[in-house]
């Protein structure tokens, strides 16, 4: 398998910037996935990868060699495709077939590799199927048994998933990435959906306006998210307001201090995860450690396992919570009065912008 | 500045296969459209004789009454060609669209036979009913009534009223076909009746098909030389004038047939400008959730449109059943003797059997060209979203737009020069057919195109296909319904042209349609009849192996 080594590599579409300076490495047999809304870019630079762009500036090394001005069928990467792009004319082995015949492969060596490849994907069966004869979910199958067959430097995947069914989707994700684990091949995966990236990826590489914000492993990406974008972007987070007050990060929301934090000539302000906040009705002793937040109640969702709240503090900030539900908290009618309460260890600091940074030392321990 | 310089020399290092099909194309459509246009264009602003820049031609053409009144002939058929076209036509497609009609295939079928026949079939064949010596004025003369003539004006009109309907027809059933139920319910249901939801509701929203068919027919009806020239006698177009002014200066440079031509495409192109622009603030995209309901209807009413609809077709279809009746009748020289008698098709064999082979021959080669460049071009148009490709697409308009006679005229100018002499062999015509026909063979390839997703390529340039690899095992098997389809149309309406070829041919190149022409015009009914008929077949086939190939039937057509 092969490592992917990116530099400098630079997108535009006229005057608009697709890419912007995207430097990134891929280790070898790694599952690598660019994450973000749509326009942000990660197509993009996935087709890029795979020839169908040409970049205006930058390189693309994959194992050490240069690629990046080598034509698109000449690169020798793997690519499942959004829309599965089985070829409708051949049957489920003719497609399979398809890149070893352009490599001049022998007619026995084809032969077994295509039923090797239809092993691993579960498809023997289906073989001399015609694609209209297959479900979404088979023709995905296709469309990955033949880009892998050609044992691909890397494997790439536009969002592979998008176009199939919730369920159908999170049984496919399990078992793309076995296969992937089984053939340690270095994947790169497009994808919109936070949740696939998390749950899939070696390195999930959060992608906006063509620039990159954070690439890390899922873990990291949650619980240390690198701007206020990321943050707000990978699992939500409640956003509320910052002062400097005699060099403590103040809540006016809470009226409490934060702690002490370093001067910064920037506006700051506090995330909280949906899921650290709690609901207090009536009065309860605040723990050591924790804030209060009073509010009223906006609409509560009940959606099964857990509960949706959304709230205003008295200061006029909007909050999102998720909780286990509560049938005294369920009951509340809108504009009812509580407390939200989370703990200040749970709180990041970021620079009030859009792409704000998180503060690198945050709260110093107090 | 040195990225801009690396910027073309990466390009330039990626020139590939399309690269050079681009330019290909460039090239062949600069020599073959552009060029002939373009001398045509210039030949008019000289002086036929002296040779000097001038702008008399154009102040003769509007200034001498001969021409005058030519011009006011050519928009007054036209324009009532086109309406009367529309008027049969739009009923038609509304009764066949919404109520339940016995035979519908039928009706579409036979609109669709109209369509393809050669123009001046229908001129000729109404001479044989109507004309001087015609069966039907004969019928009535022995009754002591007299019909009205023919001839003239409103002969003309007729003629390219029952030619042309289908264009409106097919084009508006294909619209309502897709206009969304729901609009019709709502209207109904905030308080409109049937009728005005029909003027209020339903004719706005299928108004862009029917301008575009009604468009047609009137650019059709301009370019239009076989009807006017069979039927006009002294009712003169600027298409005969054009003509019988081509060759009277046969020699010289055709400096008057040139500026004329000229003008009866200024005509057409300000009609589909006006469209264009009517058009352009209507555009009623929906998605058919809610599909038009077809009713039965009782009674009166019932047999009412039955009667409406069959009468139509039939009228219509019946200069071609006239043409077939007549290539049976026996003949002796070109006098009917009465009886039945396959004398005209023997003739046809003995005096005429290089016009059936030089028709079919230069069809076939021109129509072997098209399916070549149409799938080329296609994927231009499609897939390669630049300059070029869309300059191409654009060029793809003028051919439809360009009379025939303004395109020969123009290719006898280009390609008779000092140094070379095209004129009056058969590649010339070949070259004709094949720029005119083009863009029927472009049309439906880019139609199939558009619905095959650019991943199917991308995939197996992926995996590991060339370019052109790719379009020859993917691309070209998945667009090969369109591009057979797309063939046919260029067939049929190459193997039916006349007015370009009647310019470019000579006694070697003579081909069905100029041969009926020139018999129609000798009096030679019969083996006209029995050239036609045979053109008809052919045609027919076409029609039927269209039908088979293509999902989309009636819509293949227009």
């Amino acid at each position: 398998m092969a490592s992917v080594e990116i530099v400098g590599l630079k997108k535009l579409y006229g005057n608009v910037v697709a890419l912007s300076d995207i430097t990134l490495t891929i280790e070898s047999g790694a599952f690598f996935t660019l994450l973000g809304p749509s326009g942000c870019g990660k197509t993009t630079l996935l087709r890029t990868i795979a020839g169908f762009h040409f970049q205006d500036a930058g390189t693309i090394h994959i194992d050490g060699k240069s690629i990046e001005n080598a034509p698109a069928h000449k690169r020798g990467v793997g690519m499942v495709f959004q829309d599965y792009a089985v070829f409708p004319h051949l049957s489920v082995s003719d497609n399979v077939a398809f890149g070893l015949k352009q490599r001049k492969i022998s007619a026995v060596d084809i032969k077994s590799r295509v039923a090797d490849v239809l092993e691993a994907v579960q498809l023997s069966e289906f073989a001399e199927r015609m694609p209209h004869e297959l479900s979404g979910g088979q023709q995905q199958r296709v469309g990955l048994a033949r880009a892998i067959v050609i044992n691909p430097t890397v494997l790439l995947m536009d969002e592979p998933l998008s176009n199939l069914d919730a369920k159908l989707r999170v049984d496919l994700r399990a078992e793309l990435r076995r296969i992937q684990q089984d053939l340690g091949m270095t994947t790169v995966y497009v994808t919109h959906d936070q949740e696939e990236a998390l749950a899939m990826s070696d390195v999930v590489c959060v992608l906006h306006d063509g620039i990159i914000q954070q690439a890390a492993s899922p873990l990291e990406l949650y619980n240390q998210p690198a701007n206020k974008f990321v943050a707000s972007f990978v699992g939500g987070n409640n956003f509320l307001k910052v002062v400097l007050k005699d060099a403590e990060a103040y809540l006016p929301s809470a009226e409490a201090s934060l702690g002490p934090v370093s001067a910064t000539q920037t506006p700051i302000v506090a995330a909280v995860r949906p899921e650290n906040i709690s609901i207090v009705l009536g009065e309860e002793k605040l723990k050591k450690g924790n804030v209060s937040v009073p509010g009223a109640i906006n609409q509560i969702s009940f959606i099964g396992r857990e509960m949706e709240v959304h709230a205003t503090t008295d200061t006029g900030e909007t909050l999102k919570i998720i909780a286990r539900p509560d049938v005294d908290v369920l009951e509340l009618k809108a504009g009812a009065r509580v407390k939200f309460i989370f703990a200040k260890a749970d709180v990041i600091l970021f620079e009030d912008n859009e792409n704000g940074l998180r503060l690198e030392d945050g709260l110093r321990s107090s | 500045m040195s990225v801009s310089v690396s910027n073309t020399l990466s390009s330039l290092r990626r020139m590939d296969f399309w690269t050079l099909v681009t330019i290909a194309t460039v090239v062949i459509l600069f020599v073959l459209l552009i060029l002939p246009i373009f001398s045509v264009f210039l030949v008019s602003f000289f002086d036929g004789k002296t040779g000097e820049l001038t702008l008399d031609n154009y102040i003769r053409l509007f200034t001498k009454n001969y021409y005058i009144s030519g011009f006011k002939n050519t928009i007054f058929v036209g324009f009532m060609g086109t309406l009367g076209a529309t008027l049969i036509g739009v009923p038609l497609a509304f009764f066949t669209a919404r109520f339940r009609i016995r035979g519908k295939a039928l009706i579409s079928t036979m609109a669709i036979l109209v369509l393809v026949a050669p123009p001046f079939i229908g001129a000729y064949a109404w001479i044989m009913m109507f004309g001087s010596n015609g069966f039907i004025t004969n019928f009535f003369a022995s009754f002591g009534i007299i019909t009205p003539t023919i001839y003239g004006a409103h002969g003309v009109i007729l003629v390219f009223t029952l030619k042309f309907f289908p264009f409106v027809f097919l084009m508006t059933q294909t619209a309502l076909n897709a206009v969304n139920k729901s609009f019709e319910d709502a209207a109904e249901n905030l308080g409109c009746n049937v009728w005005q939801r029909f003027f209020k509701i339903t004719l706005p929203l299928v108004f862009p098909a029917i301008s575009t068919g009604a468009i047609i027919c009137f650019v059709l009806s301009i370019a239009d030389f076989g009807t006017p020239a069979i039927l006009g006698r002294g009712f003169r177009t600027l298409s005969t004038i054009a003509y019988s002014a081509y060759t009277s200066e046969l020699g010289g440079t055709p400096t008057m047939a040139v500026t004329i031509s000229l003008v009866m495409m200024g005509i057409s192109m300000l009609a589909l400008l006006a469209q264009r622009h009517i058009l352009a603030k209507r555009r009623y995209a929906s998605s058919l959730t809610n599909p038009p309901v077809v009713k039965q209807l009782h009674g009166w009413r019932n047999i009412g449109v039955h009667v409406f609809c069959y009468a139509v077709v039939f009228v219509a279809m019946a200069p071609t059943l006239v043409v077939v009746y007549t290539s049976f009748l026996k003949t002796s020289g070109p006098v009917f003797i009465g009886g039945f008698g396959l004398q005209s098709y023997t003739r046809v064999m003995s005096d005429a059997p290089e016009a059936i082979l030089n028709s079919f021959m230069f069809a076939f080669i021109a129509v072997m060209f098209i399916a070549i460049f149409s799938s080329l071009i296609s994927y231009l148009i499609v897939r390669r979203d630049n300059a070029f490709s869309g300059g191409i697409d654009l060029m793809m308009m003028v051919p439809y737009l360009v009379p025939g006679i303004v395109m020969a005229i123009g290719f006898v100018t280009t390609f008779r020069t000092g140094w070379f002499d095209l004129t009056g062999t058969a590649t010339i015509i070949i070259m004709i057919y094949f720029i005119r026909r083009l863009p029927y063979g472009v049309r439906s390839t880019t139609t199939a195109l558009r619905q095959i997703k650019p991943s199917m390529e991308e995939a197996a340039v992926n995996l590991g296909a060339n370019p052109l690899k790719a379009f020859v095992q993917v691309t070209l098997p998945l667009i090969l319904p369109g591009l057979i389809v797309g063939s046919l149309m260029s067939f049929i309406t190459a193997i039916n042209e006349l007015s370009s070829t009647l310019i470019l041919y000579t006694a070697g190149t003579v081909t069905m349609p100029v041969k009926i022409y020139i018999s129609v015009l000798d009096g030679e009914f019969g083996l006209a009849a029995a050239l036609s008929t045979i053109l008809l077949f052919s045609t027919g086939i076409c029609v039927y192996v269209v039908f088979r190939f293509s999902e989309n039937k009636e819509s293949s057509f227009i």
